[in-house]
């Protein structure tokens, strides 16, 4: 197993690349978490995250269309690789295992 | 709102961004910029704001282009590996070339090594000690009583030092530096005549930084009879192992005046540096003599200037207000001078320790200083020598231009850019540079020997201990890599591609390019330093052929000892040689200062004049005039029975010019009119022809001579020199007999004489090694140009020639090309030469008027040289077939 560092910002980036399959470009992706997860997000903060990710191979990228809103230039679309789900997975897992471990007391406010 | 966002790449936001962020990441993230202006809506107002917001927010080390790539250098080291092969084939395909820019570059490098080392060195002066910045020299000004300046000497009074230290507070230390007159110094068998020992006060180790090797400081001056020695001459007295001998246990014998002192010594200091304003070999407390000397002259103020005296301040001490306040010390001390506050005759200049050396040259400097005029004059030299050499580098490579254009188009068409060609000439011109530089070190290395040798210094070139030397050399590489390469490289890649290709451009035949203007600044340089050096050398020859007004040849300055009591049988017996024709005794001699004006009253008839001058003078003997040849114009020379005291009447000679001040246009008018001078009260005798008493440098002055048997300090004798060594053997034998103490010192009066101008002669052997330098430098540039002039024109003179040209035709075409470069410098240089030389002109009293010569001589002699160096192939270029040269094609 390797070392799937997955900060919680990031994961959120990469789960919505997940989600927007096909169309995730840095506009869609940042409306897309703007709109289900309620927060803003700004450019800065996406990019730095969407890159960093590219760096460590959970993500690929492929140029796209340009459009004349975007002033002529292309979009660059972002996929998830296997690494990038493995890492993804990993931390579900981590979580599950750690769900799994609380006991129920803990979380049976009525009771005590 | 489309629209606007397309344009957002011209804000400067965006500019920015694109300027800070990986360039790969910059299109999609500029473009999901622009798409959000739209999706959110962003009114055209905030705009602005909301891209700086991002843009800012964008800045993220991840984001951001790193300040070094690796990758990027790796690249460019291949790029830089291949321009220096570049270079260096296109060194050895132009080997002509490469030696004439490696010559001039090296010859000028190596000329600006060597007054970088002069000038560091002139800089240096006294600034080892540790209190240098608190240290001053204590000089005095004295005043007539018209105010003006009478005197300063390098010195003060005896009773300056203790007293300025205990009345003014930021005065802490303070030492005097008195010379004993020569005692012989004796340590077991072995005698060492007429050493050079030093008085000082207790307070001179506080003052000055002086190293002790043995003993300490604070014990040093313990014991009246204290002797502290330096290194050279411990090593002198002791030997070398001096310091296995435990000299603080030895004493040595002093013997000076028939007295016997003996001296325990109590110290070993390094030996002074160079770089210091006196050196000393001795130094004994200062309090002995001060004994010997009484109170009446320790106490003295305002007179008997012979104590070079010093002060450490403390810091931040106001030296000028202390100099302002100062004038309280004078009225503390002395009394009214004629009604008047003994501070208008009296005022103190207190010297910084670090501007002795540079810029104080008061009578009596315990060493030659230098000047900072001389610091000036060589580092203007130096950076016109460079100048010169950048231009010959920048010259050469663009008149060659077109031997690049085939290389350049294809640098080009392979996607070169502008910078990358720039970079590549740079990189040849900084590796002519590194390949100047050991040539350049080399020549000043073997050429340093001969100017130590001239300037009197021990320089070396020592790259490991002088970090300012290897960041000087450091500076020149860059400075020159760059100003020679810039240039050409601007030059070059600017030219059109296409047209390179073809090979055939040349560059459009605009009259004022840049090369020309750099051939006219070479030529200015040129020019003015050869006008420089004309008026120089004529000013000194000037001087050389200027009859000073007395004889100089053949006489002998003998300064009296002591010891030599008996003056009359003294002359005898030196007369007594047929090779011995004169002997004149004086208290001063020609080539030195008049310096000694008493007080002087001159009576027309019965009425009492004042003088309105100032009187010098100076006393002789009845031999003087005779001696030196000095022309009577009127009255009598003295005779040898007037004795001055028997019936206290004084005889005086007076010249020209003290005549003429005293209101005798004819000056036998003034023979036998009544004169007091001092203690001396008698007639005018006779009136000379003015003569130089002084050098050129000053004007000639009223003065007065006046007979007399006291004061004559120096003995100057006329020798025949068809028997010199005889005449100086004699003079010699005669000194032993009367002293046998001190060794006999004398010196010609014409090298007194030469003494006097000895600042301008080495300014003119300096400047004229500059100028062949320069001249050499510009003359290498002038063969490389014409080169390719000629090249370029071969066709141009082919069909002249086909055309029915002759041959001065041709010739006289390029020479007006020339010509008409020497016309701009000459235009632009001579304003600037004239001013400045009429400036070091004016600094003689007596000098040459630059005339038409001097100006003209630096234009015949460029166009000379320009002929000499262009003329043969120039010639060979008109004298060839024209055939030959429209065949080129």
């Amino acid at each position: 197993m390797g070392d799937y560092q997955l900060g919680e910002f990031e994961e959120i980036v990469l789960l919505t690349v997940a989600v927007l399959y096909n169309e995730a470009y840095g506009v869609s992706i940042k409306q897309e978490i703007e709109e289900k997860l309620e927060r803003k997000v700004s450019t800065g903060a996406l990019q730095t995250a969407l890159r960093r990710m590219e760096n460590k191979g959970y993500l690929n990228t492929r140029w796209g269309e340009a459009t004349s809103i975007r002033g002529g230039k292309r979009k660059k679309y972002f996929m998830v690789t296997p690494f990038g789900k493995k890492a993804l997975d990993h931390a579900q897992e981590s979580r599950q295992k750690l769900w799994s471990a609380i006991p129920k007391i803990a979380f049976d406010f009525g009771k005590q | 709102m489309a629209n606007s966002s397309n344009h957002i790449d011209n804000s400067l936001a965006l500019r920015l961004l694109r300027r800070l962020i990986k360039p790969e990441y910059y299109e999609d993230i500029s473009g999901d910029l622009s798409e959000q202006i739209r999706v959110y809506q962003i009114s055209r107002s905030g705009q602005a704001l909301w891209l700086w917001r991002e843009v800012i927010l964008l800045l993220h080390p991840m984001l951001l282009r790193p300040l070094f790539n690796f990758d990027n250098f790796k690249n460019s080291t291949h790029m830089l590996l291949n321009y220096a092969r570049m270079a260096s084939r296109q060194f050895r395909k132009y080997k002509m070339n490469t030696a004439i820019n490696l010559i001039g570059l090296s010859t000028g490098m190596a000329a600006c090594i060597l007054i970088f080392l002069f000038v560091q060195d002139e800089l240096s002066y006294d600034q080892h000690h540790e209190h240098a910045q608190n240290i001053y020299r204590v000089t005095v000004k004295n005043f007539t009583v018209d105010g003006e300046l009478s005197r300063q000497w390098a010195f003060a009074s005896a009773g300056h030092a203790e007293r300025l230290k205990a009345d003014y507070p930021a005065i802490t230390h303070a030492t005097r530096f008195f010379p004993w007159a020569f005692p012989d110094l004796q340590h077991g068998d072995q005698r060492f005549p007429g050493e050079p020992v030093i008085f000082a006060d207790d307070d001179v180790f506080d003052i000055f930084t002086f190293p002790f090797l043995l003993g300490s400081p604070e014990t040093a001056f313990n014991d009246v009879f204290s002797l502290v020695l330096t290194e050279a001459s411990a090593i002198r007295i002791f030997g070398n192992d001096w310091e296995e001998q435990n000299l603080l246990e030895q004493t040595v014998k002093l013997y000076a005046r028939g007295e016997e002192f003996n001296f325990k010594i109590t110290g070993v200091m390094a030996d002074m540096p160079d770089q210091q304003h006196f050196h000393f070999e001795y130094l004994a407390p200062l309090r002995l003599v001060a004994q010997a000397f009484g109170e009446g002259t320790m106490n003295n103020v305002g007179g008997n200037y012979n104590w070079l005296t010093y002060f450490r301040a403390t810091p931040g001490a106001d030296i000028a207000a202390l100099t302002e306040s100062s004038s309280a010390f004078w009225e503390k001390y002395l009394d009214p001078i004629r009604g008047k506050s003994p501070s208008e005759f009296y005022q103190f200049e207190f010297q910084p320790l670090t501007d002795i050396h540079l810029y104080s040259n008061l009578e009596g400097e315990y060493e030659t200083n230098g000047s900072i005029d001389q610091v000036y004059i060589f580092s203007i030299v130096g950076v016109l020598l460079l100048l010169i050499a950048c231009v010959n580098y920048m010259n050469l490579s663009t008149s060659h231009f077109t031997r690049r254009l085939k290389e350049i188009g294809v640098r080009k068409v392979l996607g070169s850019g502008k910078s990358a060609l720039v970079t590549q000439f740079l990189v040849e011109s900084t590796l002519i540079t590194m390949l100047s530089l050991p040539i350049a070190m080399i020549l000043a290395w073997s050429a340093l020997p001969f100017i130590n040798d001239f300037v009197e210094k021990t320089m070396t070139l020592n790259v490991i201990d002088n970090y300012l030397l290897v960041i000087a050399l450091l500076g020149l590489l860059i400075i020159i890599g760059l100003i020679a390469g810039l240039y050409p490289a601007f030059f070059l890649s600017r030219l059109n591609m296409v047209q390179s290709l073809k090979g055939k451009l040349s560059l459009r035949p605009s009259r004022l390019n840049f090369r020309s203007v750099l051939v006219t600044v070479q030529y200015a340089v040129v020019l003015g330093l050869i006008f420089a050096l004309t008026v120089i050398e004529s000013q000194i020859e000037f001087i050389r052929t200027s009859d000073p007004g007395y004889r100089k040849e053949a006489l002998i300055d003998l300064p009296l000892s002591r010891n030599i009591e008996n003056l009359e049988t003294f002359k005898t017996e030196l007369l007594s040689s047929p090779n011995i024709e004169s002997v004149a005794y004086s208290s001063r001699i020609p080539t030195g200062r008049l310096m000694d004006s008493w007080g002087a009253n001159f009576f027309r008839g019965e009425t009492k004049v004042d003088l309105d001058f100032r009187l010098p003078g100076i006393m002789v003997d009845e031999d003087f005039l005779k001696t030196y040849d000095i022309q009577l114009v009127a009255g009598d020379d003295f005779q040898r029975q007037m004795d001055t005291f028997a019936d206290s009447i004084g005889y005086f000679v007076i010249n020209r010019a003290a005549s003429e001040a005293l209101g005798y246009d004819d000056p036998n008018e003034i023979i036998g009119e009544n004169l007091s001078y001092g203690v001396y009260k008698g007639r005018i005798y006779g009136v000379t022809e003015n003569f130089h008493f002084e050098s050129l440098h000053s004007p000639i002055v009223p003065m007065v001579m006046i007979k007399s048997s006291s004061r004559l300090r120096r003995a100057s004798i006329l020798v025949n020199t068809e028997d010199l060594s005889q005449a100086l053997a004699h003079i010699e034998s005669t000194w032993a007999d009367f002293d046998n103490v001190n060794a006999v010192e004398y010196r010609f009066v014409e090298d007194r004489f030469e003494d006097q101008y000895v600042q301008e002669q080495r300014l003119s052997q300096m400047i004229n090694v500059f100028t062949v330098i320069a001249i050499l430098i510009g003359c290498l540039g002038l063969i490389g140009m014409v080169g390719f002039l000629i090249d370029t024109k071969t066709k141009e003179i082919g069909v002249r020639k086909v055309l029915g040209a002759s041959v001065a035709n041709v010739l006289g075409l390029i020479g007006a090309h020339f010509s008409s470069l020497i016309g701009v410098a000459f235009v632009l240089i001579t304003p600037i030469a004239y001013y400045l030389m009429n400036g070091w002109l004016e600094t003689f009293v007596y000098h040459i008027d630059m005339g038409i010569l001097v100006v003209v001589v630096p234009v015949i002699i460029v166009m000379v040289i320009t002929a000499l160096s262009i003329g043969f192939q120039t010639i060979k270029a008109a004298l060839d077939n024209p055939v030959k040269s429209l065949r080129t094609e």
